[in-house]
């Protein structure tokens, strides 16, 4: 495939990706498209020469080539090859004659939030219609021109053809024919055995660009006349520039130093945090200006902020009942607690993070006041969000604003948040020229939306199966919500659905509670978000249930199980079907368990760790094998076994699930950020390191066939089980029980 | 000042302060935007290019030290590597894609030094390299299927 569809070269403001597709939506712009396909003609004056476009998603041009538009933001998680192997696939496309175009923000391609592991799942059946629809409608041009049934017409691999006359033609000669063509509406789908591409291991489309340094990411758009910014922030939330001690006069390549108002506590969502831009015609020299520059800041309240307070404060709030998660509630935990038996209870404590995308945030924004008129491009998970607050910020109409995502240079949810983009809007509005705004690792890590440190108590009351006869849950953490309301503090109910409230185990008294304290920094979710300290302490716990009772880890974890059935869960506006089922989660525990050869002796001083979630309706267990080697934990093998029901990259699967271990395994050994006076410690990768090469394990990873099952989330259910699994094995290795990340052996 | 250098077997004049890291020079004046920035302190190795044949953090090079020394950079990689960078599409080793050039760079000094690299070499000449997505398995499958390949295996 030529893939050269994200450019360097921006499209003009206001304007689609290109010329051709500005013509193509021209042409169709009132087949807006919702959920489903359009009954309404392709095209009514379509000629041949006129590009047949049934749909937003996908175009067919007289050469032959489809260009399928990718709606979802590519941050690594392979989702413009998927998007297009859909399309390709119930098109009966060649897939050597598919390229793929990145899609601006705009509502009519409905949902764009590249987040919470959803795009296959929410653009499955709407893209195998648009490319069946249009298969059918090639089928439909082609017999018209032949004079033949429809149904004897055949559509494959690109070729339209009819066996009885002999008749065949390419889809680009059709083109033309079937843009004239009103779309079906129900088009018949391909049956689970007839994909081409579904389900198959393909390679990313942008694979050949990337490895020639040709793939564009944010920093990479270069506009003419373009300036760069850098900008300090106030060391602590909320604080404002009281002056500037040195600001130079004149400085090489300096343009303007700008000063940028804070935005109010918890709002406007995304507000850019204010500081001094320092605006040069390149960036070294706007680093190099920044780097000297001596500000003042004003106070605000989170100056006090304390990392280490906050987790005391946690700490407390486990010791005191908090809020009862609502139907959570079984039995008497109080009762069983009096009651006698072997008891069990721990504290698990997890710290803050960052995202540390290795592509730091980074947008390029062009403003043309006269005209009224704003392009951005930039790393984006969430364009049209972004496109929205940026009209709001300029006060400009919609229309006049286009945002289009480039490859976004890993994200992991910080990219969802578009202030540095809004940053970007506002110094190319004062300068009257683009201006591309580069965060430095240094800003991104003390200036993130942290994932939140947390604290869970488990107390559990066992028999000698170690099994949970009673068991009290505690969770605390500051909200996500904190960011969009002032007042906000408890976790919010989707917060605790992700691997607190929704945990199948079987126990006869139950109790779970939840409590929720501000922190003095911005909190964001970070891939997985509360899946990860949620799993952790559940995994770790049971485990230590196990233990206690002298029980396979595994045979253990099955036996608190239900045989079979299905829990809701909600949150997260799942479809119908994305019910926990218990039977998917069993087997998954089974098939690790297998993979791993589970029961094979390791040699002394190397253990097994398991650990099993469900999150983002995907099931993944998970063992490890681990010891201790010169004082530092060594995990030499991963084994991964993932049901995320239908798949469409069987490759893209196992690729995230490669990356879940070594993103798992970070945070498990090295993430830590602190803060101390509202400022936070960490800065760059030497303080909050990365698993590097040595560090990552051999890993195995099993796909659970289930393509008839509704499709799942693949990008962050593999992060969850990878911490409690490699405290598991350091447990089984050494007989000691780590319960705070970053493990600290 | 306008400094000359040699990249890619190509000589360029560039506008720059002497102490500019290479990789702006690169970046902002030289439109190669392969390399990327990704600390600005020579622990992620994202803007690694070769200087004389090594491995080299650009972040970290003022352009004025590098101006004899012939310069490589990921636009003229294939070049010279053309199946590292084929096995590395083959096997799907990028994810975001974002450190891969800086991979493949010290991949590739690592085939030019050691043609069969074991996997205590590949330990320690990637070392420098992070990749935050997790794509290390694949490197490692992939730097050793591109040596055997130039072995002739």
């Amino acid at each position: 495939m030529n893939q050269q569809a994200i450019t360097a070269t921006p499209p003009a403001a206001g304007a689609l990706a290109n010329l051709s597709r500005r013509h193509f939506l021209g042409a169709s712009g009132a087949l807006v498209l919702g959920a489903c396909l359009p009954v309404a003609s392709a095209n009514p004056k379509a000629k041949a020469s006129v590009p047949f476009q049934p749909n937003l998603f996908l175009s067919l041009g007289p050469d032959g080539t489809v260009r399928v538009t990718a709606h979802r933001s590519e941050m690594g998680q392979g989702v413009r090859t998927a998007l297009a192997q859909i399309i390709a696939d119930e098109l009966e496309a060649d897939w050597s004659r598919v390229a793929v175009d990145q899609a601006p923000g705009d509502a009519k391609y409905g949902d764009q939030n590249t987040d919470g592991s959803q795009s296959i799942l929410r653009n499955y059946d709407r893209l195998r219609e648009a490319g069946a629809s249009a298969r059918l409608m090639l089928r439909q041009a082609a017999a018209a021109r032949w004079q033949v049934p429809v149904e004897e017409v055949r559509a494959v691999n690109h070729q339209v053809t009819h066996a009885a006359s002999g008749n065949s033609a390419d889809y680009g000669e059709l083109a033309g024919d079937a843009a004239a063509l009103p779309i079906p509406a129900q088009p018949a789908l391909k049956a689970i055995g007839e994909h081409r591409y579904i389900g198959k291991a393909v390679v990313h489309v942008d694979a050949a660009d990337i490895v020639r340094g040709k793939g564009v990411f944010g920093a990479d758009v270069h506009l003419p006349n373009m300036a760069t910014a850098v900008v300090v922030r106030c060391p602590w939330l909320g604080g404002g520039v009281k002056r500037i001690l040195n600001e130079p006069k004149e400085a090489p390549g300096l343009v303007a130093i700008e000063t940028l108002e804070p935005a109010p506590s918890a709002g406007p969502v995304f507000a850019p945090l204010g500081g001094v831009a320092v605006v040069a015609e390149d960036t070294f020299s706007a680093m190099r200006v920044a780097r000297d520059l001596q500000i003042e800041w004003t106070d605000s309240p989170n100056r006090g902020f304390a990392s280490d307070e906050l987790r005391s404060a946690l700490r407390s709030a486990l010791e005191k009942p908090g809020a009862k998660v609502p139907g959570a509630e079984k039995g008497d935990v109080e009762a069983a607690f009096q009651g006698g038996g072997k008891q069990l209870s721990a504290i698990y404590e997890t710290p803050f993070l960052a995202h540390a995308p290795l592509e730091a945030p980074v947008a390029v924004a062009d403003v043309s006041v006269a005209e009224k008129r704003c392009a951005v491009r930039a790393p984006l998970q969430d364009p049209q969000a972004a496109r929205g607050l940026i009209a709001q910020s300029l006060g400009y109409p919609l229309e006049s604003v286009s945002v289009t995502p480039t490859l976004l240079g890993g994200a992991f949810g910080r990219k969802s948040k578009p202030d540095f983009a809004l940053e970007a809007v506002e110094l190319s509005r004062r300068l009257g020229r683009p201006v591309r705004v580069q965060w430095l690792r240094e800003d991104d890590i003390r200036h993130d939306y942290f994932h939140a440190a947390s604290a869970q108590f488990h107390r559990a009351v066992i028999d000698e199966r170690g099994l949970p006869q009673a068991w009290l849950q505690r969770t605390a953490f500051p909200s996500i919500t904190t960011v969009f309301a002032a007042q906000a503090s408890a976790p919010a109910g989707w917060e605790l659905e992700m691997g607190f409230s929704n945990l199948p185990y079987e126990t006869p008294n139950r109790r779970m509670e939840s409590a929720g304290i501000r922190a003095g920094v911005r909190i964001g979710w970070l891939r997985s978000v509360c899946n990860i300290f949620h799993a952790f302490s559940a995994n770790v716990f049971a485990d230590e249930m196990a233990a206690a009772a002298g029980r396979d880890a595994i045979e253990h974890r099955l036996a608190m199980l239900p045989k079979a059935g299905k829990l809701a869960v909600p949150g997260m506006q799942p479809p119908p079907g994305h019910e926990l089922d218990v039977e998917r989660f069993r087997h998954v525990i089974e098939r690790v368990r297998a993979l791993s050869e589970w029961a094979r002796p390791r040699p002394e001083g190397t253990g097994l760790g398991f650990a099993v979630h469900h999150s983002f309706r995907s099931y993944v267990a998970t063992v490890l094998e681990a010891s201790v080697v010169d004082g530092r934990p060594r995990v030499s093998n991963a084994y991964m076994v993932l049901d995320c029901g239908t798949f469409v990259n069987a490759d893209t699967c196992r690729a995230q699930m490669e990356g879940a271990v070594v993103f798992g395994l970070s945070l498990a050994l090295h993430g830590d950020i602190a803060m101390r006076d509202g400022a936070v410690l960490q800065s760059n990768f030497h303080d909050y390191p990365m698993l590097r090469m040595a560090e990552a394990p051999a890993t195995k990873v099993e796909l659970v066939p289930a393509q008839d099952r509704l499709p799942a989330g693949v990008g962050e259910p593999g992060v969850p089980p990878v911490a409690p699994a490699l405290v598991n094995a350091l447990f089984a290795a050494t007989g000691k029980r780590h319960r705070s990340l970053p493990i600290r052996v | 000042m306008a400094i000359k250098l040699n990249v890619n077997g190509k000589q360029v004049a560039a506008e720059a302060a002497p102490d500019t890291p290479l990789l702006w020079v690169l970046r902002d004046r030289l439109a190669l935007t392969g390399t990327k920035y990704g600390c600005g302190g020579g622990y992620c190795g994202a803007c690694t290019v070769h200087v004389d044949g090594a491995p080299a953090r650009s972040c970290q090079l003022p352009v004025s030290a590098v101006a004899a020394s012939p310069i490589a950079t990921i636009e003229g990689l294939e070049e010279r590597h053309p199946e590292l960078l084929k096995v590395w599409v083959e096997k799907n080793v990028a994810q975001c894609g974002y450190c891969q050039s800086g991979q493949l760079m010290s991949a590739a000094a690592l085939l030019d030094a050691k043609p069969e690299p074991t996997d205590a070499d590949i330990d320690a000449a990637m070392a420098g390299n992070i990749c935050r997505c997790g794509t290390y398995v694949r490197i490692r499958a992939a730097i050793h299927q591109a040596a055997a390949q130039r072995n002739g295996e």
